[in-house]
């Protein structure tokens, strides 16, 4: 999974039988204004539909929206489904509104992290804010003798709070 | 086969019918006849088509909120609790069912039940019957409507009918540009040929089922002449099938002038259009939705934009309004909520609906700018179609004729472009193939290039996202963003 290229490669896309296409188009625009090679599935996409796509473009991350409630049963296992299909290191972000209802942000955060999200982002999130984190952790991925130490520091301490900021 | 815009036989529409009935167990339960005998037997006082007559004829806006839940008790429980805050009641489909996928649908009520609370998006209808469904009916006093976004509604359609439901949301286009991904127009329309046939079928029961294509579409800045056209066109669809009872829709752009104006063009638009296709026979009404965009996460400030699209609807004299709720932007209401949004609404209309504002010219120029466009539109549908316009909806999809901004479908172009002008109305940045008069193109870009040099920017894609998160960043156009600053543009 190491890659050297400077634009780093990452899949995008709504998971489930979610329709919602405005944020999804959005986050592809910024994303790719901000260097990033984006795959964009669109809407509609399945868990092996997100792997299909990173193993044959050798992504780094998997940008998973979740934006009209069935959240916490769709994202459910993709981390599992990732480590049988061989990316067990592949980073994992989760965004948009991922439960039904209006819960607590760090209820939401702690079960989404819980399923092995590596990031949740709640939907006011400033998108130049998630570029500047994926790079960080993308950049820690490729050098796997820092990763195990930065990443053990980073939950310790919380980094995961940036995400919940917005 | 080949699609066409023809009243489905009966033999063909009969021997589907035991297709979509068998495509799941709840499908045999469908007892039409027994359905048309309850039907009949409902007070007026519950039947959608009764009451926006009378709301029609004493100028009156009618509130109806969404709301849907997974579990059957609990439906009711919900829908009970909005009853007396609202005038028209609905039953919100999840996603799941949406799409078909009735197996997911399930296992999101089974999961429901262990976490104690609905994990689903709607009411799963298909898996809770024709019993369930006629549960919810009878547990109320006001009429019931289905409301969803499902391309293949067949069999939702034959389940909620015979159950008592009177009014049934949605069209081939409008179900599935906005909802879909890969399902073929023809198919879409197609099946909706079929559930608009059996809306013809109650009818020539002598039972009157209210159809409303669904105007707003991607909720996310669609040019009113582009949702006219859908609703037309599905309304010509629905009546050629023998419906009746026809809802146009329209979903709030934010400027009061073209609000109004485009309300105001919608109805008059379905009378030409659907007289001069040989129709006379029919009920119309209109339906302005709330802001359907990206809302504001702070609850003050949803109930502000609520209580906006609350005054427009107001103001143009829409027949019913679909309300939306304070937690719009974070997830499905709570039903307290949801009680909240309707009393909002119901105070701003009862204060407004009462004033009369005079017509002005701004107001006369965008009405006859909304109807040359849809009339240039139209016109270029028919002309694909050979006369045809369910044949010449597909066409014109596929050549860009037709296309829906920010929509998810394949067969959608997704070339056009809106942006707001200066006034906060919504202009087109890049028509793409949609066939407009020159000067009407012109006048789009001149209200554009006005908004350009006050923000001293180009118009461009950014401006487009910069409209797109304005509302849910307090404002209504998205003009250019300096940080910690509130005031408005004078500065620039
Ligand atoms: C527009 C809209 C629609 C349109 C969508 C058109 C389309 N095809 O795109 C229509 C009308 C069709 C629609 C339909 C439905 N909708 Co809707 N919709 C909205 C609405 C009003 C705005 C969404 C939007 O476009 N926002 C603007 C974009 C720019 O923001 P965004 O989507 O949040 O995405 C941004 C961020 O979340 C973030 N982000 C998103 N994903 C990710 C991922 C990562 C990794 C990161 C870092 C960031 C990130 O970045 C994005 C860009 O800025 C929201 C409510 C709201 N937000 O105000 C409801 C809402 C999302 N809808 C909702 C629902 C339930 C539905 C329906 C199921 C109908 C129903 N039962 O009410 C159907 C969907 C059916 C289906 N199969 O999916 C619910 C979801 C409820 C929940 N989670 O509890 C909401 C919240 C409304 C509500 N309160 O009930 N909807």
């Amino acid at each position: 999974m190491q890659q050297s290229t400077s634009e780093p490669t990452v899949i995008l896309g709504v998971i489930g039988a979610d329709c919602h296409a405005v944020g999804n188009k959005i986050i592809m625009s910024v994303l790719s204004q901000l260097s990033f090679q984006v795959i964009n599935l669109g809407v509609m996409v399945s868990q092996d539909e997100f792997i299909d796509a990173a193993i044959e473009h050798n992504a780094e991350a998997i940008l998973v929206s979740s934006i009209y409630g069935h959240g916490e049963i769709d994202c459910a296992g993709l981390r599992e489904r990732c480590m049988e299909r061989g990316l067990a290191e592949i980073i994992l972000y989760v965004g948009g509104n991922l439960v039904i209802g209006k819960r607590p942000f760090a209820e939401v955060q702690r079960l989404f992290a819980g399923m092995g999200y590596d990031r949740v982002f709640q939907p006011g999130i400033d998108l130049h804010d998630v570029a500047k984190l994926l790079r960080m952790d993308i950049h820690q991925r490729r050098q796997p003798q820092w990763n195990q130490w930065l990443v053990a520091g980073h939950r310790e301490h919380g980094v995961l709070d940036m995400a919940a900021r917005a | 086969m080949e699609l066409n815009n023809q009243r489905l036989s009966e033999r063909e529409f009969e021997q589907e019918r035991r297709q979509v009935l068998q495509s799941w167990p709840t499908g045999k339960e469908v007892d039409f006849s027994e359905g048309v005998k309850f039907q009949h037997a409902l007070p007026d006082s519950k039947r959608f088509s009764s009451v926006l007559r009378q709301a029609d004829q004493s100028g009156k806006t009618l509130l109806q909120p969404r709301a849907g839940v997974a579990l059957l008790h609990e439906q009711i429980a919900l829908l009970q609790h909005l009853e007396s805050s609202c005038d028209l009641l609905p039953t919100t489909i999840d996603a799941y069912t949406r799409l078909n996928r009735y197996d997911e649908a399930g296992s999101g009520i089974t999961k429901s039940l262990q976490a104690g609370s609905s994990l689903l998006n709607g009411f799963p209808a298909v898996n809770h019957g024709p019993k369930g469904c006629r549960q919810v009916v009878n547990a109320l006093n006001k009429p019931v409507q289905v409301r969803h976004g499902t391309p293949d509604a067949r069999l939702l359609s034959e389940i909620t009918l015979a159950a008592g439901y009177t009014s049934y949301e949605g069209g081939g286009i409008s179900y599935n540009i906005p909802y879909a991904k890969r399902v073929r127009l023809e198919s879409s329309i197609r099946h909706w040929q079929y559930c608009d046939r059996l809306v013809g079928k109650y009818e020539e029961e002598g039972i009157r089922i209210n159809r409303e294509p669904f105007g707003p579409l991607s909720g996310t800045l669609v040019p009113p002449f582009v949702s006219h056209c859908i609703m037309l066109i599905e309304g010509l669809l629905a009546l050629e099938q023998g419906v009746k009872c026809i809802t146009l829709g329209y979903g709030q752009g934010g400027n009061l002038i073209q609000d109004v104006a485009a309300i105001k063009s919608l109805r008059e638009l379905g009378d030409e259009v659907f007289q001069a296709a040989g129709f006379n026979d029919y009920e119309l009404s209109t339906v302005f939705h709330q802001w359907m965009g990206g809302f504001p996460q702070e609850e003050s400030k949803a109930y502000s934009v609520i209580c906006w699209g609350a005054t427009a609807a107001a103001i143009a004299g829409a027949t019913k309004i679909i309300v939306k709720t304070p937690h719009e932007a974070c997830g499905v209401p709570t039903k307290e909520a949801n009680t909240h949004g309707l009393e909002a609404t119901r105070q701003t209309i009862n204060m407004v609906h009462e004033q009369h504002f005079p017509t002005t010219e701004a107001m006369e120029r965008e009405v006859e700018i909304i109807k040359r466009e849809v009339r240039a539109v139209l016109d270029q549908v028919l002309n694909l179609g050979r006369g045809d316009i369910a044949l010449g909806t597909v066409r014109a999809f596929a050549a860009g004729a037709l296309d829906i901004p920010f929509a998810p479908a394949d067969c959608n172009a997704g070339v056009l472009m809106p942006v707001r002008d200066n006034d906060g109305a919504i202009r087109l940045l890049d028509p793409g193939s949609v066939p407009l008069p020159d000067d009407v193109l012109t006048f789009h870009r001149d209200k554009i290039a006005e908004r350009a040099r006050q923000e001293k920017r180009e118009a461009s894609f950014h401006m487009v996202v910069d409209d797109v998160n304005a509302v849910s960043r307090s404002t209504l156009i998205g003009r250019p963003q300096r940080r910690n600053t509130v005031s408005p543009i004078h500065g620039l």
